[in-house]
């Protein structure tokens, strides 16, 4: 009786729509008709689909820009900021303020920085006489320009989470190493790193998890939602354009479930490094 | 003894009627927003639920963005408007969904569509499906082009005069007005499409194919036209005046932000409604018609649309014929809309009233609407123009536009072959 409650709270606000968006995936509804049971259509459909491919192969180049750079610059952040240095503080405040603002103003802020002839430009095409970048109206380069954004605003967060665990690290290990005759890297590589392997399962499952559900910045820096052509077009933004704008639910909850799917897929194998760990 | 029942059985039918009569009916009404029209639609429906104690009129704005997603959300769930205004560009959706009621001319007071169509000079071209109509116009615009005098005549033109007749003209006059960085990149930009506001590419391409004399869909066929030589020709203009000609692009500040901050030296995305922006932006302007292509066969200037009032045909009957009623009441204030609110519709009274008569652009616009086309209405619009806008991407990229046309061609009828035949089977 005592857990009651929250099972119906769970199951009201959880399950439930969970379950709908399963059953809604197994439809073809336009929200203006009732939904016509199509049973694995809708999925079958999706693989057909080109938008749906596009933005599959636009989520996973995604996913391995906005996670492996994330690791390896975040833990460089977190071994420059675990040193004894003066005014360390007061920089690594400064380091953590991209991680404050909501995702959408950095957005916004970047949609300015980033303009073919703005700061951007004068600060890395100025040194070849270069004025003009299209950061965010050139096909092949926008995916970059927002795996370089989405880096920069999410890199100190995980270096934070590296420092928590690089502080927990007992620091005999690290003298015995050195008395050992161990120089830094090597105290590096067999003391801090082994010690590091549950932080790392943790910063691996958050980070690739936050990279599948991106959304906001591919919505908000382009200057089309997902453009141009197409190219910076993720399935969080599908599942909004598929149900909102082309009233297609059915495929937006199927895209939905796809997400789900690949989540829970990058959740167990974190759940099975964590056993190891 | 017989007559004892049949006294009371009138005397209770006298009652119900009378309940019946005396009950309320509520309309709810949605409107997009538009800040100027607000206050008069207020003022509007005060008069007319004093003139209608038995109607009672709840009112609600919605921000265009979210207009269309919480339309279709709330007849998804039951609690959709009776009256509602959109664009004609969307109306295609609701009629293939069936939740257009057709026009109730005796609720409205007219005798029939003869008595309605003798108030207006056009615009029910947007609003009729197989023969009928489903609503009627609460603004009809076109767009034009705009110049900006001071950079004209910066430039030593006059745009008057040296406005071009012809896309062909145009980039020409465009490089005189355009001021180019050391590298050749445009610091300010002579004319440059709207390339931020997506239905832009719905409507200036399709112009100028309407004026190569085809149309980019055939809304009867349901058939896409995007792979002809009129397509070609309007497409490849636009892909050489960003890849080619270098004189603007999808990189830049949008044309209308660029144009009111007296950066841009025209722009056509304006309709008679930009007039008080630039007023208030004080950028001193000339109306012009948009450019026509050498030996078109048509006369058109830029497509028109408009927004439509339209009834839900789930509501009751009494609720429909009650909003029909209001939207008569509506409409017969146009000259109020367009004094207030800018939002034009062509019936005699605004033409003949002392804002429209001060209103110079006015006749021009009216002009250019009289020989202006609809552009095509298809169900799963916003799809079409996704993929149109898509092509559009890749030939600002520079691909091939013989590669490109053709993909944009099979994506369109993809869409509309599906889209059509989804709505005929969700449909029932």
């Amino acid at each position: 009786m005592f857990v009651l409650p929250v099972v119906g709270f769970f199951a009201a606000f959880n399950l439930f729509p969970t379950m709908f968006g399963l059953w809604l995936s197994l439809t073809d509804y336009d929200l203006l008709s009732p939904p016509i049971w199509v049973g694995l259509d809708n999925f079958r459909n999706l693989f057909a689909d080109r938008m749906f491919r596009q933005a599959l192969g636009n989520t996973l180049v995604f996913v391995l820009g906005a996670t492996v750079p994330v690791w390896v610059l975040s833990l460089l952040a977190a071994l420059v900021f675990d040193q004894a240095f003066r005014g360390r503080d007061v920089m690594k405040a400064a380091f953590f303020l991209p991680v404050l603002p909501p995702v959408v103003v950095i957005a916004v802020v970047w949609r300015l920085l980033l303009h073919p002839n703005g700061v951007m430009t004068s600060l890395t095409g100025g040194w070849w006489g270069i004025t003009e970048i299209r950061w965010l109206a050139d096909a092949a380069l926008a995916p970059f320009s927002m795996i370089a954004v989405h880096d920069w605003a999410i890199i100190p967060f995980f270096m934070m989470i590296w420092l928590a665990g690089l502080a927990a690290i007992p620091p005999e290990f690290r003298e015995a190493a050195a008395i050992d005759g161990a120089g830094p890297v090597r105290i590096f590589w067999h003391v801090d790193l082994p010690q590091l392997r549950s932080t790392a399962v943790l910063i691996g499952a958050l980070s690739s998890i936050n990279a599948f559900q991106t959304f906001a910045l591919q919505y908000v820096l382009p200057n089309d939602p997902g453009g141009p052509a197409n190219s910076t077009l993720v399935l969080g933004l599908l599942v909004l354009k598929y149900g909102f704008q082309y009233f297609r639910m059915g495929d937006a909850a199927a895209v939905s479930v796809v997400m789900f799917a690949m989540i829970m897929c990058v959740t167990l194998v974190q759940l099975w490094f964590n056993r190891r760990a | 003894m017989r007559l004892l029942p049949r006294l009371a059985a009138a005397l209770g039918l006298t009652l119900w009627a009378g309940l019946a009569v005396a009950q309320p009916v509520t309309i709810r009404m949605w409107m997009h927003e538009h800040p100027p029209r607000i206050a008069i639609d207020k003022a509007l429906i005060a008069e007319f639920e004093k003139a209608n104690p038995d109607i009672k009129v709840q009112y609600d704005v919605i921000s265009v963005a979210e207009y269309t997603t919480k339309l279709i959300t709330a007849f998804a769930a039951g609690s959709g408007p009776d009256l509602f205004n959109n664009s004609s560009t969307l109306v295609s959706q609701y009629f293939a969904a069936r939740i257009l009621a057709p026009i109730d001319y005796a609720a409205m007071g007219y005798a029939d569509e003869a008595a309605l169509l003798a108030k207006y000079q056009g615009g029910f071209d947007g609003i009729r499906f197989q023969g009928k109509l489903y609503g009627v116009p609460t603004e009809v615009s076109n767009w034009a082009c705009f110049a900006n005098n001071a950079i004209w005549k910066e430039a030593g033109l006059d745009p008057a005069k040296d406005w071009p007749k012809t896309w062909e003209g145009l980039p020409a006059v465009a490089e005189k007005l355009t001021r180019r960085d050391q590298n050749g990149v445009p610091v300010r930009r002579g004319f440059d499409f709207n390339w931020a506001i997506p239905g832009t590419f719905w409507f200036t391409p399709n112009t100028m194919i309407h004026q190569l004399g085809t149309n980019m869909v055939d809304e009867e066929a349901y058939k896409a036209a995007l792979d002809t030589p009129a397509a070609k020709r309007s497409f490849q203009f636009i892909q050489d005046w960003v890849v080619k000609l270098r004189l603007g692009g999808p990189q830049y500040t949008d044309s209308r932000t660029e144009f009111l901050a007296g950066k841009l030296g025209a722009e056509c995305s304006f309709g008679i409604w930009g007039i008080p922006q630039m007023v208030n932006a004080k950028v001193d302007w000339t109306v012009l018609p948009a450019p026509r292509f050498e030996g078109a066969p048509s006369d058109n200037g830029l497509d028109a649309y408009a927004f439509y009032m339209m009834v839900n045909a789930r509501s009751a009957p009494a609720v429909q014929k009650a909003a029909w009623k209001l939207a008569r009441f509506y409409t017969d204030h146009g000259a109020d809309l367009f004094a207030g609110a800018g939002l034009f519709v062509p019936r005699g009274e605004v033409m003949e009233s002392p804002a429209y008569k001060a209103n110079t652009a006015a006749p021009f616009f009216v002009a250019e609407l009289k020989k202006a086309k609809f552009s095509p209405r298809v169900v799963g619009y916003a799809q079409v123009l996704d993929a149109i806008l898509r092509g559009r991407d890749r030939l600002v990229q520079g691909d091939k536009i013989d590669a490109v046309l053709p993909v944009m061609n099979e994506e369109v009828n993809a869409v509309m072959n599906r889209e059509r035949a989804r709505a005929a089977t969700l449909v029932k």
